[in-house]
């Protein structure tokens, strides 16, 4: 990579550093290392994992982890899929209404989730949505169910792999494909041997943010899952649950597993982009 | 006959990037499509390769007509400016998709890209990625990519255009050999006259969408069919009133015959072994003419010198336009 050039350094330039670390440091960094602290440490007792060995003796607790994983999973699935076939659509054809889309696709980044929420009960609720008795009478239930709960966390993490992919197709332009469509190759073959893998990295960083967006959705989930325990509790709820109810030093450990998950994540994702450079 | 184009048209919008253009390119031979940027002989290429649909008019390629084939049943080797390697495979394996696509068993596309890459002298790099390449080598990699198909038609835009000029000028002449070698009915976009006249068996001049005229780099030279040509295909300047090649201007101290015009020497501009004169005219005309450093230092050329202005005998003139053209 070329040497970038780099400003001189003034007392600005210390004062710009201090500032950027202050914030990050009190806004961020210092409340999550708090809920790690709080997660392991009891007052009066000192250090303990007693909040985790409640969180994995109990059942109940267990089916909503199961349950936000399986959720996020599912949803990160389905935004791959799709994500990957409208950043395609988007910068490869042309269509009216192309921008639109592309302003739609934003929606979900600034609508908050307890909109989205609500807005899909609107639609699926089961017994005055839009859509939802229709579906309800062929024995779906969508809303305080499963379905909704995937669709309330596909909704809201649905712009990452896109935003993420789209880059990168425009940036490898169309000349490879081309290529690849002269020496023969269908535009199936050719997605698979040639666009797949130029894209690749982008895909893999949309995944996991989406992974780790999902696995944290709460606002949305709340609204449509119904919270019922043991069923449509999920792991975010939960947290909320057991902090509402006293028992802060369970709600600290479910919130430090989720935490953990979204770092390691974004470790994956660092990872790999300082890979991904390397490999460019 | 390899590749015919009739009546193909074709506009963006409101520009007409080609008009009623009517093109026979004949078998195993090297053709330039030479022209100035944005004059439509990429999109000739490309509605010859398949990658672009013309409005209206057919192509057919040997004997089939391709009009309305797609670019994967054209069984045309693509090269393009930017050399489109496939960034995530290695040279051979770059070499190989065309191969891999028709389902050839696996020894004998191994062998077969062997065999390129021989060709394209890129044996020893088999292994590395497209970016561990230069320039050139990634060129003569997609070639040996185009080539693996055993294509019936080779096109190549503009494949030089984006190298520096040295590899430009060894690649050039390695193409032109390359070609002498394997025959395949070539076709390649330049706006490089002097890679035109150099590499190609026949050249076709594409100016604003239409052809301009079609020949062998010694008839568009010697007998441009029109003022267009002639100014692409070289340096022109007017004396007399007639267009005119500055290396076939002949300056002497005395007149040579009654079309000697006499002038003054304004400028002397020496590039490597040429030097070129710029001489005004007593009749006002700016003549410019070529000669080598030899032969400007014996007539001791310098500025404020008067001398004569002559054509050369056997030397092609045409009238000047007029000023408004």
């Amino acid at each position: 990579m070329a040497e970038t050039r780099r400003a001189p350094r003034t007392p600005l330039t210390y004062v710009l550093r201090l500032v950027v670390i202050a914030y990050l440091g009190l806004l961020v960094a210092w409340p999550v290392v708090l809920v790690a602290w709080n997660a392991f440490h009891v007052p009066d007792v000192g250090f303990t994992t007693e909040a985790f060995a409640g969180i994995f003796g109990d059942p109940q607790m267990m089916h909503a982890i199961q349950l936000t994983c399986m959720a996020a999973v599912v949803a990160t699935l389905i935004n791959l899929v799709f994500g990957v076939s409208i950043s395609l659509l988007l910068v490869r054809t042309e269509f009216p209404g192309k921008r639109v889309l592309s302003a739609l696709i934003d929606l979900p980044l600034s609508v908050s989730p307890i909109v989205v929420g609500l807005a899909l009960v609107l639609v699926y609720g089961g017994r005055d949505g839009w859509f939802g008795p229709t579906l309800e009478s062929a024995g779906i239930q969508v809303i305080f169910a499963t379905p909704g709960i995937i669709m309330a966390t596909a909704f809201v993490s649905l712009p990452l792999v896109i935003r993420e992919v789209i880059p990168v197709l425009e940036e490898i332009g169309t000349e490879q494909e081309q290529a690849a469509a002269s020496l023969g190759a269908s535009s199936w073959q050719t997605f698979w041997r040639i666009t797949l893998p130029g894209i690749k990295w982008a895909v893999i960083y949309g995944v996991v943010l989406t992974l780790a967006r999902s696995l944290g959705e709460f606002g949305a989930v709340k609204v449509v899952s119904g919270n019922v325990l043991g069923q449509t509790r999920t792991a975010t709820l939960a947290v909320e649950e057991k902090y509402l109810n006293f028992d802060q030093q369970g709600a600290y450990a479910v919130a430090f597993l989720l935490a953990s998950v979204s770092v390691i994540c974004i470790l994956v994702v660092f990872v790999l982009r300082a890979r991904g450079a390397r490999v460019r | 006959m390899s590749i015919e184009v009739s009546g193909v048209n074709k506009r963006y919008g409101d520009f007409v990037a080609l008009e009623d253009i009517n093109l026979t390119i004949p078998t195993g031979q090297l053709t330039a499509l030479l022209g100035p940027s944005g004059g439509g002989k990429t999109t000739l290429l490309r509605v010859i390769a398949g990658l672009e649909t013309p409005d209206s008019g057919s192509v057919v390629i040997e004997g089939k007509d391709a009009t309305s084939l797609p670019v994967q049943k054209r069984n045309v080797g693509f090269v393009f400016q930017h050399y489109a390697a496939f960034k995530h495979l290695s040279v051979a394996k770059n070499v190989a998709f065309g191969l891999e696509i028709r389902k050839r068993p696996r020894a004998e596309i191994a062998a077969k890209v062997e065999e390129l890459l021989e060709l394209v002298h890129l044996s020893q790099f088999a292994n590395r990625l497209p970016s561990q390449l230069s320039g050139g080598q990634r060129q003569r990699m997609a070639l040996a990519r185009a080539l693996a198909i055993e294509p019936s038609v080779l096109l190549l835009d503009e494949p030089f255009g984006a190298l520096d000029a040295k590899v430009r000028k060894e690649l050039r002449d390695w193409l032109r050999r390359l070609h002498d070698e394997v025959h395949v009915t070539t076709v390649f976009v330049t706006h490089d006259q002097e890679e035109a006249l150099e590499v190609a068996d026949e050249i076709v001049v594409v100016n604003q969408g239409g052809i301009e005229q079609i020949g062998t780099p010694e008839q568009l030279y010697d007998e441009p069919a029109n003022d267009f040509v002639m100014s692409f295909l070289g340096d022109v300047t007017t004396l007399g009133g007639a267009l005119i090649r500055p290396h076939d201007v002949e300056v002497t101290p005395s007149p040579i015959s009654e079309h000697s015009l006499e002038g003054t020497v304004s400028r002397v501009l020496r590039i490597g072994f040429e030097v070129r004169l710029t001489v005004l005219t007593d009749d006002g005309e700016v003549v410019t003419a070529e000669l080598t450093r030899t032969h400007a230092r014996a007539l001791q050329l310098e500025e404020g010198v008067n001398v004569f202005v002559t054509p050369s005998p056997g030397a092609y003139t045409m009238p000047a336009p007029s000023p408004a053209a």
